[in-house]
């Protein structure tokens, strides 16, 4: 008697579980093109793969031109447009990178590397010019060039350049970061605020007095 | 194992009170009328919600816009579009207050666990509907906040392991639906601003249905005068537009809805990571709080060192939200101190609670001499 049921009640559990396994294998085959669906631009069967970053395709464009740049702080704002693969009707969706182009008043070293990763060689290494993202690195808002030191300290959360440093600098709005265009070593140095790296920068090239960005760092949520 | 957690959960079940329908007895007493005026709000926060639906137009060029004729053209649409937006404010309130209530009265003993656990989902639950729900006005606020939320979770890929196989980045990817804040953002987050009431609207009614209790338990007084209140806020302050969405162009300053701006300032203080992380941590302790408080007593100073922890929860939301609203944050200096600050009064709590729970010991009647002492708490 105790013996029978025992065996009555396994075989109902092998039951259940030959019924379970095709039920949940085809709840599972229903749910993967659901996943597919809000994630659509990677290849099937590769929904855990990292989300590389899309590789974008830029068109060149005259960011500034160099009558535009003459002193030492000029600026000049621009949009960058790239277009990244989507299912879109259109094939592709676009997104603005803007950007500004800054004059130095002395020659720095570009922080280029990048350039070998997307398989390009900058075409310029060294130079008064700087061209950089206006992504800030943090967030991901659109930071400000801030011709005036003062008000970053008065805007933008009390920070105070020391004074090899009291000239324009670069600040977001959004979580108070605040860059230095000119270092030295590193452009675009972090000088105060949670940024984890200096803002991602531009290559461009000089074409007939004009400054025309090819490129532009990849990474960041545009 | 698996018997005696089915066991938990239903006894847990049994004594659900998501919206203290069962506190019939304290009536008199405004901290109990949370749990009903939730439900409230929630209903008045719907079905406003689906009227808007009628005039909102869920595209980027189109939003901005479809919002600014609700509030200026469409026959009361200005008050339905109040009503909507101060209900949901009443929504979060009652819930951070009932929450409040819960923690300090020792609600989340047992057998309250799992309606602690769901209260706090449903705090979670309704942030995130809240953010999705101010993008669609698309406006400079709207759009910043989606932005900036939506980069935190992509900082997750630098965690060591975890990090690897990218799923912060597949996070941020799903809910802006590509590379960048576009029309795929507004229409998801429209789907999950609706979705996410709607579906645990459907089964909060289930609940009742299964429960039979009460849906609003509360007299008719409140249920008036709550309404009054919310059309004369509407009326004296309309709810805002702000300006339309720029890309190009980020604000100063910028503020977000009013239960976002502490966890704003605690964003500028930390480095991105911790962004995410932080917030992660607190929903980690508030959903594990029933089982790390494992005191006997319900009154909060019977637990000295969770009473500290709520309290400095209370106090950084004000000081924070207060620092925000002046745009202030000296990154050098203030981080440090705070952090040394929240060290030394947590140590100071647990020596509280060290101190607490000795005493209780040696006043109680020692039990038997063997057993008792070190296990006891």
């Amino acid at each position: 008697m105790n013996e029978a049921s025992s065996t009555r009640v396994r075989r109902r559990g092998f039951l259940k579980l030959v019924t379970a396994v095709p039920v949940a294998g085809a709840l599972a085959a229903l749910a993967s093109p659901l996943l597919r669906l809000l994630k659509p631009n990677v290849p099937k069967f590769d929904l855990l793969r990292p989300t590389a970053p899309d590789t974008a395709r830029g068109e060149a464009i005259v960011a500034a031109s160099l009558s535009e740049l003459r002193n030492p702080w000029d600026f000049k704002y621009f949009v960058f447009t790239q277009r990244y693969p989507q299912y879109t009707p259109q094939g592709f969706k676009t997104a603005s990178v803007p950007g500004v182009a800054v004059r130095l008043p002395y020659k720095i070293r570009l922080p280029l590397d990048w350039a070998q990763a997307i398989g390009k060689e900058p075409p310029v290494r060294e130079s008064d010019i700087i061209v950089f993202s206006r992504i800030c690195p943090h967030l991901g808002c659109i930071y400000n060039y801030v011709p005036n030191y003062r008000e970053v300290t008065a805007g933008y959360g009390g920070y105070v350049p020391p004074p090899q440093r009291q000239h324009a600098l670069m600040a977001c709005p959004c979580h108070l970061s605040i860059y230095d265009p000119a270092d030295r070593d590193v452009p675009g140095r972090v000088l105060s605020g949670p940024a984890p790296r200096p803002p991602r920068t531009f290559l461009f090239e000089i074409r007939n007095a004009e400054i025309v960005v090819t490129d532009v760092e990849p990474g960041g949520i545009a | 194992m698996w018997e005696r957690l089915r066991d938990w959960v239903r006894e847990r079940r049994e004594h659900l009170n998501l919206f203290d329908e069962t506190l019939v007895a304290r009536q008199d007493n405004p901290m109990y009328l949370l749990g009903p005026l939730l439900y409230y709000f929630w209903l008045i926060t719907v079905v406003t919600g689906v009227v808007l639906m009628i005039w909102y137009e869920p595209t980027t060029a189109g939003a901005y816009t479809s919002i600014e004729r609700i509030q200026r053209e469409v026959p009361l649409g200005w008050l339905i579009r109040g009503l909507h937006k101060y209900a949901a404010d009443g929504v979060i309130l009652t819930i951070i207050l009932r929450i409040y209530r819960m923690y300090f009265l020792g609600e989340y003993k047992k057998p309250g666990e799992l309606s602690w656990m769901l209260g706090f989902l449903g705090l979670i639950l309704a942030m995130i509907s809240g953010i999705t729900g101010y993008l669609l006005i698309w406006n400079q606020r709207a759009f910043w906040a989606a932005k900036t939320v939506l980069t935190v979770p992509v900082y997750f890929d630098e965690l060591p392991v975890i990090g690897r196989m990218g799923f912060g980045s597949m996070i941020a990817y799903i809910f802006l639906g590509g590379p960048a804040i576009g029309q795929a953002t507004i229409t998801r987050f429209y789907a999950i601003h609706f979705g996410i009431s709607l579906v645990l609207l459907i089964l909060i009614e289930v609940f009742f249905q299964r429960t039979r209790r009460k849906r609003i338990n509360m007299s008719l007084l409140p249920i008036v005068l709550f309404l009054a209140m919310l059309v004369v806020i509407s009326y004296i302050l309309p709810a805002e537009s702000g300006r339309r969405a720029d890309p190009t162009r980020t604000p100063l300053p910028i503020l977000s809805d009013w239960y976002f701006l502490a966890l704003y300032q605690y964003v500028k203080y930390t480095p991105p990571l911790w962004a995410g992380l932080g917030p992660g941590l607190l929903i980690g302790y508030g959903m594990l709080v029933p089982f790390l408080d494992r005191s006997k007593g319900r009154r909060p100073l019977e637990r000295p060192f969770f009473f500290v922890v709520g309290v400095m929860a209370l106090l950084y939301f004000l000081a924070f939200t207060t620092l925000i609203l002046f745009n202030i944050a000296v990154i050098e200096r203030e981080p440090f101190i705070i952090m040394n600050l929240t060290a030394v009064i947590l140590v100071l709590a647990f020596l509280w609670e060290l101190r607490y729970r000795r005493r209780q010991r040696t006043a109680a009647p020692p039990p038997a001499p063997a057993a008792g002492g070190a296990a006891g708490h």
